[in-house]
């Protein structure tokens, strides 16, 4: 019996570690499939993926990680045709435009953050912004701003090089804005405020406290 | 190259700074690069403004990500639904590993007497690397080189005689739903290898079969009884292959079928052609 007890044993040590990255998953797959029946396959087929490839997964390796790659693996061979999705090749990667866009915004605001305007958006309004990014942007931004994975964590996760996560980066995350700045300005917050979400600045002295 | 900053500051310039930053914001310069940006922006107010918008714009982001889809937005928390789901799925999944470890004795027993013919004779653990070949070969779904569609399924065997110094006879699993779609010349380590490729209703098989005189392949797995020949069944990387032997030609079926329905698959591709 003593194989039996270390099959469930190894059911019990897959649950504990993977269990507890199913809620970033769950949001993932939503903003990749944008609809909760799919969502919630594609989460299961991935537990399901990870479980039989356990004995491959290194013990003591970043487990988030290894199975949000297996997550897009399995979004890309199985779902990515059923949803339509279609990848936007990069353009050019340095749009002028936008940037003196976004700086002159970045410095104009900076001096006044608390009236920054998607402070005020409402989720909705992100969760469509969010939405409406070509899915190799969307995947890359949700990667590194919402999950907070290192540039090489995300190379390995997309399997693509460093320099084309930096590269996807700083094009989603000025899409993001741009959109973000379409959603306000529809919803009209840019001109009046209401209350916004609590501002969390933990994340962002942590890593200031690094770089500094 | 001396250390001191003043001079420093002119390893980095704005434009340089610019096409870092973001990398510095995100703290993954190296550290000496990492300097070098700090220095500069010591030295350049107008490059630490741009820096301060957007390390602020950066913050406002993600806190917005987070609030709608973080932990505590409604977007981020899987249904406690899903969870149940995959605990069950996982339990289910359990069983084809039981049914290996506990081995061959009361599970397989039990199917071998409602298929009437699979009988377990012995379980063998390991790799083999013409599994774990064939595998992934069929897994990168290669374009095939020749259709069933095209040529007729009968003629694959003769596609391959021109190029194969062995007979590669692709079974045609009569009387089943599966339909050979077709083949391409392919390798197993350095023997040359024919590949054909069936589709089932839900599903694929991908079929390699090489000449092995030596014996140095397919040993692993559980071996079982069926028609004439002794198969063995793996399970690698969540497929189940099914090997067999034919005098020195060996035969690898990759499958996403299970355990059982793959044997009685095999079982019937064995007892029509000989």
């Amino acid at each position: 019996m003593f194989d039996l007890q270390k099959n469930d044993l190894t059911r019990d040590e897959f649950e504990r570690l993977a269990m507890k990255h199913v809620d970033p998953l769950y949001s993932a797959a939503l903003r990749l499939t944008k609809n909760e029946r799919d969502a919630e396959d594609l989460v299961q087929d991935t537990f399901l993926r990870a479980y039989r490839f356990f004995d491959k997964f290194e013990r003591g390796t970043n487990i988030k990680a290894w199975l949000f790659k297996i997550l897009t693996n399995t979004f890309i061979n199985r779902y990515r045709r059923s949803v339509k999705e279609r990848t936007i090749v990069e353009g050019s990667e340095r749009d002028a435009v936008h940037e003196r866009f976004i700086s002159r915004e970045a410095t104009e605001y900076a001096a006044n953050p608390e009236q920054f305007f998607f402070d005020r958006l409402l989720s909705d309004d992100v969760l469509r912004a969010v939405d409406s990014l070509p899915i190799d942007f969307r995947m890359v931004v949700i990667l590194a701003d919402l999950q907070e994975f290192s540039y090489k964590e995300i190379a390995e996760i997309l399997d693509v090089p460093v320099g084309t996560v930096m590269s996807r980066l700083y094009r989603g995350r000025r899409l993001l804005q741009k959109a973000l700045a379409a959603y306000a300005a529809i919803s009209g917050v840019l001109r009046g405020p209401v209350d916004g979400e609590p501002v969390d600045l933990d994340a962002f002295r942590r890593r200031q406290g690094k770089t500094a | 190259m001396s250390s001191d900053p003043t001079e420093a500051s002119a390893l980095m310039d704005c434009a340089e700074l610019g096409r870092t930053l973001d990398a510095y914001l995100d703290g993954e310069l190296a550290p000496p690069e990492e300097m070098e940006a700090s220095v500069h922006l010591a030295a350049c107010e107008a490059c630490r403004a741009l820096a301060d918008g957007e390390a602020q714009l950066r913050t406002a982001l993600r806190n917005k990500l987070k609030a709608a889809m973080g932990p505590l937005g409604g977007a981020g928390q899987a249904p406690d639904a899903l969870r149940h789901r995959i605990h069950l799925a996982l339990v289910q999944e359990r069983k084809p590993f039981l049914r290996r470890v506990l081995g061959p004795v009361p599970l397989a027993a039990m199917a071998a007497c409602a298929a009437g013919a699979l009988v377990v004779l012995v379980s063998h653990g390991g790799t083999d690397p013409l599994v774990e070949e064939s595998v992934r070969k069929h897994t990168r779904d290669l374009p095939l080189e020749v259709t069933a569609a095209a040529m007729g399924p009968e003629s694959i065997a003769g596609w391959f005689a021109g190029k194969l110094d062995f007979n590669a006879a692709p079974p045609h699993f009569r009387g089943t739903d599966v339909r050979m779609v077709g083949a391409r010349l392919s390798n197993i380590q350095d023997r040359p290898a024919a590949y054909v490729r069936y589709d089932l209703p839900r599903g694929h098989l991908g079929l390699f079969i090489l000449d092995d005189p030596e014996r140095r392949f397919g040993e692993v797995g559980r071996a079982v009884q069926a028609g004439p020949s002794t198969v063995r069944l793996i399970n690698a990387r969540g497929f189940n292959v099914a090997v067999w032997r034919r005098n020195e030609i060996v035969y690898s079926l990759v499958s996403d079928l299970d355990e059982e329905d793959l044997a009685k698959l095999v079982q019937r591709a064995q007892g029509q052609d000989r």
